[in-house]
């Protein structure tokens, strides 16, 4: 415990002074961030005494006055880490508040940011967004946030994020959306209330009925069933083989159903009638109250109980309806069901879709699936597209697979007569023409190959959609070039396959491999490996190739440079001799381009660093605007003008000086 | 602060002295309130604060919108944040929209000094109006040659309500609302008044400070001015040394006589010291020489000052305090200086106020503190208060975002109230002090360390 207390004491000795330096070396960087290890440590040193948070407050400020936004920047976040934790540091730097928004926000006109704009602009993003969330989480007990926050925002109108307060509508938004939802099951609840005997009365009678009708059906089949059975049942029964057994039983297990006849009709009528009414209406009925029973937030008896009601009802409506399929009157959803004719005609896919249902009345549109399957082999030449197995898959299996290899021909009249191999009668308008133009034969016919002829299929040949790869090629601002080019990239070259990270993959690995290690592979002596040998010598010949060319080019260039050098050296030379000679103008020339050179070399082989920040980038327009503006430069114009001035002067007046 | 309690219940320490006490410790430890707010009604920059002498509760204010409003700085209308924020909206907010209300900024407001039924307010359009409180109504309205720039009512006057309004024209106005006209038209300065201070020994003496940079000292009894204050005469301390100048004793002997001042004896003694001043003026300024003989004969005796040209500042006086005692006079001027002014001798006391920074365009209103030990003085953005025998700045007060043109002292409370440019009205006042903090401790929960690692 007590070496403990020396050694924290030695620390804070120590730490007199530490936490300005670690805030120093802290903003001391051109990064984004503050260096994680160093705000920790900061975080720590500042947290050790109360003292030290005063210190801490010191050299922020001071740092805060640096006339460099990126200083600022890493400040205000450093700034903004302790604020949220240290109450001594908040009522710190409240106390001038105005300076530190003056120098982070920079809303005084008279003490703008300071250079480099683009950090500068973040900086005061960041400022600001910072400001909204301490006024809202500590605003309450600091005027001065108050003050400042409703300054910027009331008189100097800075827009400001405002998180919270969107976070905060859409809360309310939602709550208000629930609360209006609940009222609303609410009033559907009452209504069920009022309305509930009623619905259930109702339901029960039809639940009866259909009950009735089935009992009376029963009861005429079992009357039928009871003599059939009783006719023919005994002696038979041991000569007959087991599975000639097994078929009679399902025989007069079928024949124990009832089936629909003139007798029964109309009691069969009832009940489909009585079917529709319980399920179209009466069945989403309940599942609707039964939804709204549930979740509707009433702890009432009455709801549990019509809850238990209502689900014993659906109960009953589901056996009646399985009764009632039993009996074979079957109710399928939908209205399209009842007029079956107009099924025909308003899907015009007829050829996929229809055989799904297994209702009778649309054998038609079996038929015309039929007739395209069975002539796919016939139009070969026709355009083809395998359309997706999915549509098919509740079909028989020999029909899928005729379906998934026939091919899928556009619509067009003459699918009319589709492998109709008959007459046409040629005037079969119906139209009395007699003697209008001539005799007409009413009974002539258009021979079939006539028809076949008039009615061959033609299409349009169209390309196959062919993917291009996207390029790939890795960019410097992160991410994959997406230019999709056949074969070659204009700003990165051939398209070669590359992995995810653009990196391009190497197309035969595995010759390089072979070229390192050929006796690995000599022991297997088959044609691939012989290819591949032609392969890696192929690439060898082209990598020398390439090797020589580029040996060539690289001597071409330094001797290109060197050629270059000496003829500059010439130059400058004889400028310099020529300055020396004439006149200051042309000196300065010389000087500037070794400034201008000089400063290139300094800028390539120094490190980022805070003043490198601040340096403008010099471009072209910078270096003519230079050298053209310099004192210099523009004393030698004048001089130049007045000279010219002085000339015409003295011719316009010869005689005086 | 118990030892002292201790001591007054054991009656070792007077009451008054233990009242001082207190009152002084407030004042030093002055901060912005963190409970308190005012909402400002204002869509411009306050130009004037008031709080009524009578019950120090009613704080009035006026602003550039041609608003003025008035507020209860005793009871919070509304509170917020739990009950931790007392919020003080305005009673009232008299503004452009009324039948009669002002049509361009406020410059100045005053409570009739007798009691709270009655305010007044004083425009840039021209206009002095006198406004009923109840009924929220104009009863009284003057017109002014100019922009009015400030007006002062006397707190000690009995026997006049005069308005004392300086506007841009180079005339002084007294108002009076007994009657609805001018009684008076003061005329000496050379240029617009900016600000007016009555006298608060004297009921009659009116002090003003105009653009020309002169500070001139009026007794509405009397035509013309009986002092011009120069800021080139000066005294060391807080009294002129007996011996040194007669002259000055001369004087001293007559404002210190001006004080007691009684009906029957004014004739001659006027006269006498009329005479004094007469002869002694003119000598103090070198200029005056040449003209002495020719102007003076003509001249009605009190138009002489008329002449004097001295100044207190260079460039326009903005801003005249009189100290509670009335001995002494702060005044501020374009020349970012602050003057202590000894009223009886009219000397220069030369206390070196520190460097500092004023708004030169506005007038502004100072304040003291109510032992008159503390000036608090707007520097543009901040407020600064000053001790006003050394001229150190005792506290810096940072709050505003833009110039402060008006501070008021309540010394009721000891609270500030400061307005500013930035449409604040931002109350400064002691600490809750540490027991005081215990009971709000549940509800500052949030407001506490939180150090995650």
């Amino acid at each position: 415990m007590e070496s403990e207390e020396r050694m924290s004491q030695e620390r804070e000795i120590e730490a007199v002074g530490v936490v300005a330096r670690l805030i120093e070396m802290a903003t001391d960087s051109t990064d984004q961030e503050v260096d994680p290890r160093l705000l920790k440590a900061i975080k720590s040193a500042v947290r050790s005494s109360d003292d030290e948070v005063r210190d801490a407050v010191r050299a922020l400020m001071n740092q805060m006055k640096k006339p460099h936004s990126q200083v600022r920047y890493l400040t205000v976040l450093i700034i903004d880490e302790l604020f949220m934790r240290s109450k001594l540091f908040r009522t710190l730097l409240v106390v001038n508040f105005d300076q530190f928004l003056s120098l982070s926000i920079g809303f005084r006109r008279n003490l703008p940011l300071p250079p480099p704009s683009t950090i500068a602009s973040t900086l005061r993003s960041k400022s600001i967004e910072l400001l909204e969330k301490w006024n809202t989480s500590f605003g309450i007990h600091y005027r001065q946030l108050r003050l400042g926050f409703d300054y910027l925002k009331n008189t100097l109108k800075f827009h400001f994020p405002n998180r919270l307060e969107n976070a905060a509508r859409l809360q309310q938004e939602r709550r208000e959306r629930e609360i209006r939802s609940k009222q609303i099951l609410l009033e559907k609840f009452q209504n069920f209330k009022e309305c509930y005997s009623l619905i259930k009365d109702k339901i029960q009678s039809t639940i009866d009925e259909i009950g009735e009708c089935i009992e009376i059906l029963h009861a005429k089949g079992d009357d039928e069933f009871v003599s059939y059975i009783a006719s023919d049942d005994d002696e038979l029964e041991e000569s007959r083989p087991l599975a000639l057994q097994q078929i009679r039983l399902d025989a007069l297990k079928e024949g124990q159903k009832v089936y629909e006849s003139s007798e029964n009709m109309a009691i069969f009528d009832v009940l489909r009638e009585l079917l529709r009414l319980l399920i179209s209406k009466h069945l989403p009925l309940v599942q609707k109250w039964m939804s709204v029973l549930v979740r509707v937030d009433v702890t009432d008896k009455f709801r549990d109980t019509a809850l238990k009601e209502f689900i014993d009802l659906r109960n009953h409506i589901l056996s009646a309806k399985e009764k009632c399929a039993e009996l074979g009157c079957v109710f399928v959803d939908g209205p399209v069901q009842n007029d079956d004719e107009k099924d025909l005609w308003e899907d015009g896919k007829i050829e996929i879709d229809a055989p799904g249902e297994s209702s009778g009345p649309n054998s038609e549109a079996k038929d015309s699936v039929n007739t395209v399957t069975a002539n796919n082999d016939k139009a070969p030449a026709l355009h083809v597209t395998k359309s997706s197995d999915t549509r098919f898959l509740n079909l028989p299996p020999e029909k899928r697979k005729l379906l998934s290899i026939a091919p899928v021909v556009e619509w067009g009249p003459f699918l009319d007569n589709w492998g109709l191999n008959r007459d046409a009668p040629a005037n079969q308008r119906g139209l009395e023409l007699e003697s209008h133009w001539g005799r007409v034969d009413s009974d002539a016919v258009i021979p079939a190959e006539k028809i076949a002829e008039l009615s061959v299929h033609r299409t349009v040949y169209k390309e196959q959609p062919v993917e291009i790869q996207p390029c790939n090629a890795p960019l410097k601002k992160g991410g994959l070039c997406q230019r999709r080019d056949l074969k070659a990239c204009p700003f990165h070259g051939l398209i070669v396959p590359r992995d995810a990270e653009g990196n391009p993959i190497e197309q035969i690995p595995s010759s390089v491999e072979s070229i390192n290690e050929p006796s690995a592979s000599g022991v297997i002596d088959t044609e691939q490996d012989l290819d591949l040998d032609k392969l890696t010598v192929d690439r060898l010949f082209k990598q020398a190739v390439k090797n020589v060319r580029e040996s060539d080019r690289d001597m071409k260039k330094t001797s290109k440079r060197a050629k270059l050098a000496r003829v500059r050296e010439h130059n400058e030379a004889v400028l310099r001799d020529a300055a020396i000679a004439s006149t200051s103008y042309s000196q300065a020339f010389g000087e500037h381009e070794e400034a201008v050179e000089d400063n290139k070399m300094g800028r390539k082989t120094k490190k980022p660093t805070l003043n490198s920040m601040l340096r403008k980038k010099i471009t072209a327009k910078d270096r003519i605007s230079k050298r053209l503006l310099s004192a210099r430069a523009t004393d030698a114009s004048i001089h130049q003008l007045m000279q010219g001035a002085d000339l015409k002067y003295r011719e316009a007046f010869p005689n005086q000086w | 602060m118990w030892k002292e309690v201790r001591a007054r219940e054991e009656g070792a320490l007077p009451p008054n002295s233990f009242a001082s006490r207190i009152r002084s410790r407030r004042t030093s430890s002055l901060e912005l309130s963190q409970r308190k707010e005012i909402v400002s009604p204002h869509h411009g920059a306050v130009n004037s604060l008031q709080v009524d002498l009578i019950e120090g509760r009613y704080l009035l204010s006026g602003a550039s919108d041609a608003s003025a409003a008035a507020f209860d700085v005793q009871h919070a209308t509304d509170r917020e944040g739990n009950g931790l924020i007392a919020k003080h909206k305005s009673l009232f907010v008299v503004d452009k929209q009324l039948e009669f209300g002002h049509k361009y900024a406020i410059s100045s407001v005053l409570w009739y000094p007798v009691d709270t039924g009655l305010f007044v307010t004083g425009s840039l359009d021209h206009h002095v109006k006198v406004w009923d409180t109840n009924s929220v109504q104009v009863v009284m309205d003057f017109k002014m040659p100019g922009k009015v720039y400030g007006m002062a009512m006397s707190a000690i006057a009995t026997t006049h309500m005069l308005i004392a309004a300086g506007s841009e024209d180079v005339q002084v106005r007294l108002c009076d609302i007994a009657s609805g006209a001018f009684t008076h038209t003061l005329s000496g300065h050379r240029d617009g008044v900016m600000s007016l201070e009555w006298s608060a020994s004297s009921e009659w003496i009116l002090m003003t400070g105009g653009c020309d940079g002169a500070i001139r000292f009026w007794d509405i009894r009397r035509a013309g001015c009986f002092l011009v204050l120069d800021q080139s005469r000066s005294q060391l301390g807080r009294r002129p040394p007996l011996s040194t100048n007669t002259v000055k004793k001369g004087l001293t002997s007559r404002m210190a006589s001006s004080g007691q001042y009684s009906a029957k004896g004014l004739v001659s003694q006027r006269k006498s010291s009329l005479g004094n001043t007469m002869k002694q003026l003119p000598s103090l300024r070198k200029g005056n020489f040449l003209s002495k003989g020719s102007t003076v004969q003509r001249l009605h005796p009190g138009m002489t000052s008329g002449q004097n040209r001295a100044t207190a500042h260079y460039g326009a006086v903005t801003g005249l305090k009189a100290t509670g005692d009335g001995m002494y006079l702060i005044s501020s001027g374009s020349d970012s200086r602050l003057r202590l002014w000894d009223i009886e001798s009219g000397c220069n006391t030369l206390v070196n106020f520190e460097a500092m920074r004023l708004q030169t365009s506005k007038g502004m209103k100072l304040a003291v503190n109510d032992d008159s030990s503390l000036v608090f003085t707007p520097c543009m953005a901040t407020v600064k208060a000053y001790d006003v025998w050394t001229g150190t700045v005792k506290k810096t007060f940072h709050g505003h975002y833009e110039s402060v043109n008006c501070c008021h002292f309540s010394s009721l409370d000891q609270e500030l109230y400061t307005g500013s440019n930035d449409r604040q009205i931002l109350v400064w006042s002691t600490p809750p002090a540490a027991f005081e903090e215990q009971d709000g401790e549940k509800v500052c929960s949030t407001d506490q360390d939180n150090w995650s690692d």
